[in-house]
């Protein structure tokens, strides 16, 4: 009889409710920056066609592994921030389909997979190709703030979607909140970066930073070039992966060892993880990074000298600065007397007495 | 999606690698089973290892888990290499290192970035496609066929819903009885077999793989390779919804697997063009997992479902009435199995789950944690909604499940023990003397002593102490 006692059972069927549930499928949302100052840099080592292709290979990966699985890609350019797929729906046209007819009808490649290539390719031509000269000289850096905040949108929009189609008893709210399994969508992102100092974006980067902490989405960042003090917070405040790769030919290896596994097989993973995180900010006032700079008591805005009259720029509060600059005064540490009576010591170094004492 | 979900799956386990190597060479074969096989983290080692240039010695792959999930781990390889997916063999300087098996590796990799020339993923047909052919006239096609093999199972109980007419062909027929689904002597209360019960029970997608195995065996038996005929399912999983593909592109063994498909609802194909086929959306959800299921659960279920138009729609209370909002025949019919069904309305029924009803649904054959899995992922969204709310508790009241299960150990109470009774004895006296001799020597099980009779387990000795107590 005691097979049937309650409680053993309550536990098998959880299990039972899982088991038929499976990991959820997860949104992958790609951000490639795609600054064309710093691709000719790479052009000797990953061309961007070949990184292109790993990329590539890698999103098919993501989707092999469970056809419920999405993935979105966002191409950070040097004057704007693009939709490369899926496409934003006004610029779609149904004659650009039918030129790629040929490509989709083969046969010996998964629908999907060819899908995505297609649009990914054509998209990405479209960029570079309406990218005027102008537009590459007037700016040598990546409008990563707005890429991410395109891809923060389209994951609240993938997962409020999710949610409501997947079943009415998976509130959305349930994965803001507590709970160490995520149900739902489980979204990441990924940032292929090139591009380095993005310190003029500070305040907008460190935003979508911290929206996707409390959306508990992780920011991996793979590094190709150039450094940057910002997706490194990013990263690290979201829990994600942060990699700056050594040898880029071997893009597609670190994409697939690192990069591939979601929320939950990086719960049984060892994840690389980054020694030192440079936490320096950048300064409200001339956007330069700085050690040591000054905070307005009011609405913490950091500067990297006393504004001007002392008047905060970002809230206009007038700041006392005190005496900044002065050096500090030094008190001379006052000697103890240590008196003797009778021979024994009852200076400080003795504890309270004890009352049986 | 764990594998213990997959019943229908266990089958290609058993497969002798061979088997496997040769499944491998077709690309779409070897995405088939690595998306719906494999453990989650399994399926992360392998992508980690597809690209890696030189084999992995094992220390690294046990470094790279965390040492609290060296159980996941050890499943995840165990399972790669039941299915002939990774190797681990010792190199030539002592290390154990993981690779992947050859034909895997390759086809995986040619999945991935497309090429080679196995049009392992169907030729598209280019003809023009005739108007008309959308994914509802599918999806109704595809619906009014399994229904139809359905009926015919449950009505093999004598619950008679049956619409003459809409029955599956004879080979389906055939098929069913093959796979001890179904037996043909409808004697009463025959019929159907215990497998048919946990057949009717399983969820649609698991239904369909376990009648596509059963045809597998079948095929086996008549000659076609089983090999080429799940290649052709796998290619099918990976076909696209609504479109059309040709038939003249195919082998000749795959054409003849056509047939059978469309009796199963499969796959479509439309009269005036016999050089086209439709897969249904039965076929392309295939080798989808139970997650991606969910996703388009919607239109899964307008496949499968007659008019309710949410999953769930049995709620069940704690006084063990039952209230099922659908006004299919089919879904009734599946509830009468193991419910007392009083009342009938125009889209709903209603019920008891009684101590007979489950008893009698336990006599043929099917078991209380059939009934309770089929109640749970069937539970209606407002069920559903109670268990979240107390934060992921039973979705079903657990008074009626364990009575459920309570009544299924009242039958196993009963043990047959085979032996032989003796009765009609002379005399108390000589009664008396049998027994307490049969006693001692430990075989007796039961005794009454007003109608003088006991029953032992065996009756050598005994017969020998009876016949010397005749000859004193």
């Amino acid at each position: 009889m005691n097979a049937v006692d309650g409680s053993d059972h309550y536990e098998k069927e959880v299990e039972g409710k899982s088991s038929i549930t499976g990991p959820s499928p997860s949104l992958l949302v790609i951000v490639i920056d795609t600054n064309p100052h710093a691709w000719a840099l790479l052009s000797r080592t990953l061309p961007l066609s070949k990184a292109i292709a790993n990329i590539l290979v890698f999103i098919n990966a993501h989707l092999a592994i469970n056809s419920a699985n999405q993935v979105a890609v966002v191409a950070s350019h040097s004057h704007r921030a693009v939709w490369l797929y899926p496409r934003p729906p006004p610029s779609s046209e149904d004659v650009d389909m039918e030129d790629h007819a040929s490509n989709l009808d083969n046969a010996n490649k998964y629908r999907p997979f060819a899908l995505i290539e297609d649009f990914l390719i054509t998209s990405l031509r479209n960029l570079i190709s309406t990218t005027t000269e102008l537009d590459i000289s007037s700016t040598t850096t990546t409008q990563m703030a707005g890429a991410l905040t395109l891809a923060l949108s389209y994951i609240n929009k993938a997962s409020l979607s999710f949610s409501d189609t997947s079943s009415s008893s998976k509130p959305a709210t349930n994965s803001l909140e507590t709970s160490d399994i995520p149900t739902g969508l489980q979204s990441r992102i990924l940032v292929v970066s090139v591009s380095g100092d993005l310190a003029h974006q500070y305040i907008p980067i460190m935003n979508t930073t911290f929206a996707a902490q409390r959306l508990r989405i992780p920011i991996d960042i793979l590094k190709l070039a150039g450094d940057t003090v910002f997706l490194q917070q990013a990263s690290d405040a979201t829990k994600g992966i942060y990699m700056q790769l050594r040898n880029p030919q071997g893009l597609l290896q670190y994409l697939m060892m690192a990069f591939l596994p979601d929320q939950m097989s990086r719960k049984h993973l060892v994840a690389p993880t980054q020694e030192v995180v440079d936490f320096r900010a950048a300064c409200f006032c001339h956007r330069r990074v700085v050690d040591v700079g000054f905070v307005c008591s009011i609405c913490l805005s950091i500067f990297c000298s006393p504004p001007e009259g002392a008047i905060c720029l970002t809230c206009s509060t007038h700041l006392a600065l005190g005496d900044y600059g002065a050096k500090p005064a030094v008190i001379p540490r006052k000697k103890k007397k240590k008196r003797k009576l009778n021979g024994t010591d009852t200076g400080s170094g003795r504890g309270t007495p004890v009352p049986g004492e | 999606m764990s594998v213990s979900s997959l019943k229908s799956f266990e089958y290609l386990e058993r497969l002798p690698g061979t088997t496997f190597r040769r499944l491998y060479q077709q690309p779409s074969t070897a995405l088939a089973i690595f998306r719906r096989m494999l453990p989650h983290l399994a399926k992360s080692f392998v992508m980690a290892l597809l690209y890696m240039s030189k084999p992995l010695p094992l220390t690294d792959l046990t470094l790279w888990v965390h040492p609290n999930s060296k159980r996941e781990k050890d499943q995840a390889l165990a399972m790669l290499r039941t299915l002939h997916m990774v190797t681990i063999s010792a190199g030539k300087e002592g290390p154990q290192v993981v690779t992947l098996t050859d034909n895997f590796s390759t086809s995986l990799r040619l999945a991935l970035t497309g090429g080679g020339n196995h049009q392992s993923f169907g030729v598209p047909s280019s003809d023009q496609v005739i108007g008309g052919i959308d994914t509802k006239l599918l999806d109704e096609y595809a619906r009014a066929q399994w229904e139809g093999i359905l009926h015919y199972v449950v009505n093999s109980v004598g619950a008679a819903m049956y619409q003459e007419g809409q029955g599956p062909t004879q080979a389906v027929k055939q098929l069913l009885e093959a796979g001890n689904l179904v037996t043909r002597g409808r004697h009463t209360g025959g019929g159907i077999t215990q497998a048919g019960f946990s057949f009717l029970l399983q969820e649609a997608n698991a239904q369909v793989w376990t009648l596509l195995l059963l045809w597998i065996e079948n095929a086996e038996k008549m000659g076609m390779d089983s090999v080429e005929v799940l290649s052709f399912l796998f290619m099918l999983g990976s076909l696209e919804l609504g479109r059309a593909y040709n038939t003249t592109t195919l082998q000749e063994t795959q054409r003849e697997m056509l047939t059978p498909l469309v009796d199963f609802g499969l796959v479509y194909i439309p009269n005036s063009s016999p050089d086209q086929f439709f897969p249904t959306r039965l076929a392309t959800t295939l080798t989808s997992d139970a997650s991606a299921l969910r996703s388009v659960s919607t239109g899964f279920d307008a496949a499968l479902t007659a008019d309710s138009s949410s999953k769930g729609f049995i709620i069940i209370e704690t006084n063990y009435r039952l209230y099922a909002y659908t006004s299919s025949p089919l879904q009734i019919a599946v509830l009468a199995l193991f419910t007392k069904l009083t009342a009938r309305y125009p889209n709903m029924v209603s019920g008891r789950v009684t101590r007979n009803s489950v008893r009698q649904a336990i006599s043929h054959g099917i078991t209380s944690d059939q009934i309770i899995s089929y109640l749970s992922t069937h539970a209606h969204p407002q069920l559903l909604k109670k268990s979240v709310a107390q934060g992921g508790g039973p979705v079903l009241p657990p008074t009626v499940v364990d009575q459920i299960r309570l009544w299924q150990i009242e039958n196993e109470r009963m043990k047959a023990t085979p032996g032989f009774l003796f009765k009609d004895f002379d005399s108390l006296k000589e009664y008396e003397g049998c027994r307490t001799y049969a006693e001692e020597i430990g075989v007796l099980l039961w005794k009454s002593d007003a109608k003088r009779m006991f029953f032992v387990t065996r009756h050598e000795q005994l017969r020998d102490y009876i016949k010397s107590r005749k000859t004193k």
